[in-house]
């Protein structure tokens, strides 16, 4: 599924990400941990194609295709999506546009036939159902006004209604207050999958205690400096990341 | 000739022989003779530089007048076309319709007298009972358009003002005249190629409890500045005055607003947004003047701006000026780009690039048209905008 290998970033001529290797098969999710600065947003940024985080080496494909030499959009139409940990309110667009727009564009990349205005509104409706997304929220231009809470709910309705093959959340807890996280955890479990892939970037660990990773990395100085089962979460929760403080 | 030294670029050359003997003929012929058209060391032109523009004399006219839209059916229609002046559609009652050959010019600024010059007739409409079809003033290319409206006390209109020249000069002078608690609703469309040429000049006199409303798109040509004077005469008259240009190419737009308030309690609400890429130029001058005795006011303006290319040429000036001690103005202007981060977010979801773009813009732009009051219009203003960004950014 996703393969990174030796990926090395820099954002301003600075190196962030300093030949990182990672792999997450298909049906699997990954968690990446790491301290404040350890490059974990430029991984999803870089990942995704944001203009300004140079990759100067290294592969990363998704099922064997490479990367990093498409547009974010085209990268999006493959089955990358990047949940963000600070969601970007989009004045004057109404959510539903900008999500039919979103999820027509894709399937036309994919040579795809575009989904219907009924057929559009049927399926957000279910979706919006089981994420608790009101329909006061999707008339709203997207994500004004929203709270924090909010707008981590409405990514999560966004990776639902476009249906993904690999996801990336990069801070999915940070503003969600417990009864919120439970209802995001659900939504992102209900979309794991053999087929699907996922990459949860945390700093803390108790969202893995509702998102359960099959593997947990330690991402320090621009490297993964350590891997392990779901028991490497609960060390780290315990003792810090001061341990790898050498290591990067 | 006390002045007989200037000399006239051929643009001022070919202007003097255009104009009519006419009484406002006369004035133009001797006003253009005497300092020419104003250049870029006249303050209130220095964006817009007429003398340079019409330098190597006026275009020839091509393009049509433009069709009628379908949710216009209703409306009568007024054609202005170089050879004179025509009706289409049916009239209702309580709108008088008449031309006069020679109508006072006092104090007229410099597109007021090219364009009253131009004309050799003026047509006077007289609005005394609301009207429920809307009228439609139609510049054909080159044509010289000359109004003067006038709406008696309670009496409610709906006007549009099209010009869509593709080249040539094409001129407007829209006089005004607002009763006590009467409405004008006015929705003004331009468009022109690289060889358009469109000055317009609209003086309004609101009386007490009047109102304008005016919603203005504008997509420039080698040349548009649309000017509007409004003042508010009369006790709580307002005015609510929107534009939005779109630009692109190397064309050239000027939307350049006065508005005095005179009499108390008066409100003013002023909204311009627009959008410009390539080599394109956009110009807003806005003033709002608040005399002593206009105690209580509410004036409000606000101009933001998009450059969408490096290339691009924004020119703002926000003024206002204040006389009573009693009012609450306010004004915002600001420039920028697109936001980058909201550009990176929706390609993320898969939105290409320029159809990002399109929704961005046009976001930002289409709030302007919110005030337009005529669904048909709204939507017919909205879908050029569409039409705009989508191949602009094709």
């Amino acid at each position: 599924m996703l393969n990174i290998n030796n990926l090395q970033v820099e954002v301003g001529g600075t190196p962030i990400i300093k030949g990182l290797t990672l792999q997450v098969p298909a049906g699997q999710v990954h968690a990446i941990m790491g301290p404040n600065g350890a490059g974990k947003s430029t991984l999803s940024y870089a990942l995704t194609g944001r203009d300004g985080y140079e990759v100067v080496g290294g592969t990363a494909t998704l099922n064997g295709e490479d990367l990093l030499d498409l547009a974010p959009e085209e990268r999006a139409a493959r089955g990358l999506f990047l949940s963000f940990q600070y969601p970007l309110e989009i004045p004057g667009v109404p959510t539903l546009t900008f999500l039919r727009t979103a999820l027509n564009a894709q399937r036309k990349a994919r040579g795809e036939a575009e989904v219907s205005v009924p057929d559009f509104m049927k399926l957000s409706r279910e979706v919006a159902k089981k994420l608790g997304v009101t329909p006061e929220m999707m008339k709203r231009p997207l994500n004004v006004g929203f709270s924090g809470g909010e707008k981590k709910r409405m990514e999560i309705y966004q990776m639902a209604l476009l249906d993904p093959r690999f996801m990336i959340l990069d801070e999915t807890d940070s503003g969600l207050d417990i009864d919120a996280l439970k209802v995001v955890a659900e939504g992102v479990n209900a979309l794991r999958g053999p087929d699907k892939g996922m990459l949860v970037i945390t700093h803390y660990q108790r969202l893995l205690d509702h998102i359960k990773p099959d593997r947990v990395h330690v991402l320090a100085g621009g490297r993964i400096v350590d891997s392990g089962g779901p028991e490497l979460a609960l060390a780290l929760e315990a003792d810090g990341y001061d341990r790898y403080k050498d290591a990067a | 000739m006390a002045l007989a030294e200037l000399t006239l670029s051929a643009g001022e050359a070919a202007l003097v022989n255009a104009f009519p003997p006419t009484e406002a003929g006369e004035a133009a012929r001797a006003r253009l003779a005497a300092v020419g058209l104003p250049n870029r060391r006249v303050e209130a032109f220095k964006w817009t530089d007429l003398r340079a523009i019409l330098a190597s004399g006026i275009p020839e006219a091509d393009g049509s007048a433009g069709l009628i839209p379908t949710c216009l059916q209703d409306a009568l229609v007024l054609d202005f076309a170089p050879d004179g002046f025509g009706l289409e559609g049916e009239k209702d009652q309580g709108l008088i319709i008449e031309t006069e050959d020679s109508l006072e010019l006092e104090g007229a600024g410099p597109l007021a007298l090219v364009a009253a010059g131009f004309a050799p007739r003026a047509v006077v409409l007289r609005v005394t009972q609301s009207q429920s079809r809307p009228v439609v003033l139609r510049r054909h290319p080159g044509a010289p358009m000359r109004v003067r409206l006038e709406l008696e006390a309670g009496t409610r209109l709906t006007l549009i003002d099209t010009a869509l020249a593709t080249a040539g000069l094409s001129t407007g002078f829209v006089e005004i005249e607002i009763g006590a608690d009467a409405e004008l609703l006015r929705y003004s469309l331009q468009d022109g190629a690289a060889n358009a040429i469109d000055l317009a000049h609209t003086t309004v006199s609101v009386a007490e409890t009047g109102r304008y409303h005016a919603i203005a798109l504008m997509f420039g040509g080698k040349l548009a500045r649309a000017e509007t004077e409004v003042v508010l005469a009369g006790e709580a008259a307002s005015c609510l005055i929107h534009g939005a240009y779109l630009l692109s190419g190397s064309t050239h737009a000027d939307m350049t607003t006065r508005v005095v308030h005179a009499s108390p309690n008066g409100q003013t609400r002023e909204l311009f947004k627009g959008a410009v890429q390539d080599r394109a130029r956009g110009v807003f001058q806005g003033k709002i003047l608040v005399e002593r005795a206009a105690q209580k006011t509410d004036a409000r303006q606000n101009h933001h701006a998009l450059m969408l290319s490096e290339g691009a040429e924004i020119d703002a000036k926000p003024e206002l000026e204040i006389y009573a001690d009693d009012v609450q103005c306010a004004h915002g202007n600001t420039i920028g780009a697109l936001d980058d981060q909201a550009l990176f977010y929706m390609r993320q979801r898969g939105i290409p690039e320029a159809q990002a773009k399109a929704l961005l813009v046009e976001a930002f732009v289409t709030d302007v048209f919110d005030a337009i009051d005529h669904d048909g219009v709204r939507d017919w203003f909205s879908d050029l905008a569409r039409a705009w960004l989508e191949a602009s950014s094709s």
